[in-house]
């Protein structure tokens, strides 16, 4: 399936994009045979029949693991090893936080149904669920924009993910957190309420049923029979759930990069496009597939270690 | 004098009639369990202030959103400009009503299409088994795969932002993901008896689908439809404001978020402006899709008795 799709994207971005519109409008303007001469040992010339571009490419990545170069002749390898770690850094953490705070909201959202706790819990999480991360982050950035000229030095960065210059071990370690909080806490506003109603909801089939009443006749308080009994087996249906939104919040972080001026891989997508660098557009593409399968894979050793009646052999 | 409501008893020691109850119409039911859930009804009165806004801001603005004020270029809100202007002099009232009602039409274009093209495929694949089931949920799967916003944004950065072609396309892409899941509903709806009946009786199988089977999924498709229209106009925002969707003349609320957020600090209101219509209607229509959830649900709680 990935290979399939992989393949199918590469004649779809030939399909709309034109590494040739590139040198439109150039001053001076170039000759025909100078674009070509510049296009074609990258690949990346519409005078060579599609086929052989296609096998070009094909090859160069089954026998040499290189993914190509963009028009402009850096290698698109080197650039998603790059912003791979960028993008990494960012959606990692705003997915565990996401996730821990979620579950804990479901939690304690469910063991106090319709009281005043659920309904303001609910009602904030339908909002925040539903304000659009463009809003979310700029509205963080003004905020943080004001909160810097109040305190009087610049406590938050909003842009880039990194300042240069900076050396030593807790220097970078500050720097990047000081770079690291504001759009993460973008990512986890809008992304939170998903888990936190889909936990709730969870929980609350469970927590009536017969073997949580057990877990209370033999003892245990209201709180250890939630924890041990009931929450293990609402567990299993949200990690699927997180599990599968990896891949969306990596590419859901394409907005994010772009205000917050990181230059991960959403970042990267958009330059693809705008500069119209087929072989980039084509490794994201891959790069998503791979994704969505480790997501499926990660998903099913949840299920592994949550539920005790899935054995593998 | 006896209450209307209050039935006397009924049964063998008695001879009293029951009094004729009205059947309580399926409209009233339904309105009545949504008018119990009183966020939805102050989402749809904001979405009813909103689709109002879109309608009528147009005909009072001073100014058309296209026209240049030179005397007053970046302007706060103002007596002659109500929202402010642009650092061209653009009027922001005017542009975020156009926008809005940009946002909102094509949300509820792509909406509409992706609901009725994913219910029909969905339980068509799910009546008619063999053959086109498996090709249709191959389909299904394969697109599952293919990155559809990569898709997206290639073909509507070749559209020229002519916003009929991306609601087409938004249509295109995203019929697949709600089409799988009717079809795991349809699979039990078809093992019903009043779709064996009609079968034996000689319906055809496209009008078996289409009158006995569609309206049994119906309150799904009524939620589907009203989340859908929240998903558009969050994909439309993200790709008007990355430049990708509604290009210049035009104007979306996403492509006015993104001006707006150029001059975030020195010219906020075009950003304040934008954002909160934008918020107000998401917010709004996912609070209508609650309440219709619980009106329409009838193993609900939530809504109440009857």
């Amino acid at each position: 399936m990935i290979v399939v799709a992989t393949n199918l994207t590469y004649f779809l971005a030939w399909g709309f994009l034109d590494p040739r519109n590139n040198y439109v409008g150039r001053r001076p303007p170039l000759s025909e045979a100078q674009i070509v001469q510049l296009l074609q040992p990258r690949n990346l010339s519409d005078t060579v029949p599609l086929f052989e571009r296609w096998w070009n490419w094909l090859s160069g990545i089954v026998f040499r693991w290189d993914w190509g170069v963009s028009p402009v002749g850096q290698s698109v390898n080197e650039q998603v090893a790059y912003r791979m770690w960028v993008s990494a850094e960012l959606v990692l953490g705003a997915t565990i936080i996401t996730t821990i705070l979620g579950i804990a909201l479901g939690v304690y959202t469910a063991s106090r149904q319709y009281k005043l706790a659920d309904r303001i819990g609910q009602a904030t999480s339908i909002i925040t669920m539903n304000i659009n991360i463009v809003v979310a982050a700029l509205g963080i950035v003004l905020l943080a924009i004001s909160f810097n000229k109040m305190v009087g030095t610049t406590v938050f960065f909003v842009t880039g993910s990194a300042s240069p210059n900076v050396t030593g071990f807790f220097p970078i370690i500050i720097d990047a957190l000081q770079h690291l909080i504001l759009p993460t806490v973008a990512l986890v506003i809008i992304g939170y309420a998903g888990t936190h109603f889909l936990q709730r909801s969870l929980l609350l089939d469970n927590i009536n049923a017969d073997y949580v009443r057990t877990a209370r006749a033999k003892g245990l308080t209201k709180a250890q029979a939630i924890r041990k009994h009931a929450l293990r087996t609402s567990l299993i249906p949200v990690a699927t759930q997180v599990a599968f939104t990896i891949p969306t919040v990596f590419m859901g972080a394409i907005l994010t990069e772009s205000i917050f001026g990181w230059n991960g891989m959403g970042r990267y997508f958009l330059e693809t496009i705008s500069k119209n660098d087929i072989h980039g557009t084509v490794a994201i593409a891959a790069f998503g597939a791979v994704l969505t399968a480790i997501g499926a894979l990660l998903a099913d050793i949840a299920v592994v270690v949550l539920d005790p009646r899935v054995r593998v052999s | 004098m006896p209450k209307d409501s209050i039935q006397p008893a009924v049964g063998p020691d008695t001879t009293a009639l029951r009094l004729p109850r009205k059947r309580m119409s399926k409209w009233h039911l339904y309105s009545r369990r949504f008018r119990r859930n009183r966020p939805a009804v102050a989402g749809l009165v904001i979405f009813a202030v909103l689709v109002l806004f879109a309608l009528i801001a147009p005909l009072i603005a001073r100014f058309d959103h296209t026209e240049l004020d030179f005397l007053s270029l970046g302007e706060p809100p103002n007596g002659d400009h109500w929202f402010g202007t642009t650092s061209a002099g653009n009027d922001t009232f005017a542009q975020v009503s156009i926008g809005l009602q940009r946002s909102l039409m094509i949300a509820l274009a792509v909406s509409v299409g992706t609901t009725a093209i994913s219910a029909v495929v969905g339980t068509a694949a799910a009546y008619f088994g063999g053959m086109f089931e498996r090709f249709t949920l191959l389909l299904i799967h394969f697109l599952m795969v293919v990155p559809t916003f990569l898709l997206l944004a290639m073909f509507s950065n070749d559209s020229g932002g002519d916003w009929r072609t991306i609601s087409l396309i938004m249509i295109l892409i995203g019929w697949f993901f709600p089409a799988r899941v009717i079809w795991t509903m349809a699979l039990s709806l078809r093992e019903r008896e009043y779709v064996h009946a009609a079968r034996y009786m000689g319906v055809p199988g496209m009008k078996i689908v289409l009158r006995h089977m569609l309206p049994n999924i119906g309150s799904l498709l009524v939620i589907n439809f009203t989340l859908g229209v929240v998903a558009a106009v969050m994909i439309e925002t993200g790709l008007s404001f990355l430049g990708f969707g509604v290009k210049i003349p035009d104007v979306s609320l996403g492509s006015l978020i993104g001006s707006g957020a150029n001059t975030i600090t020195s010219a906020p209101w075009l950003f304040y402006f934008p954002a909160a219509a934008l918020t107000l209607l998401t917010v709004s229509m996912a609070l209508i899709a609650d309440g219709l959830r619980d009106a329409l649900d009838p193993t609900s709680a939530a809504g109440g008795r009857a």
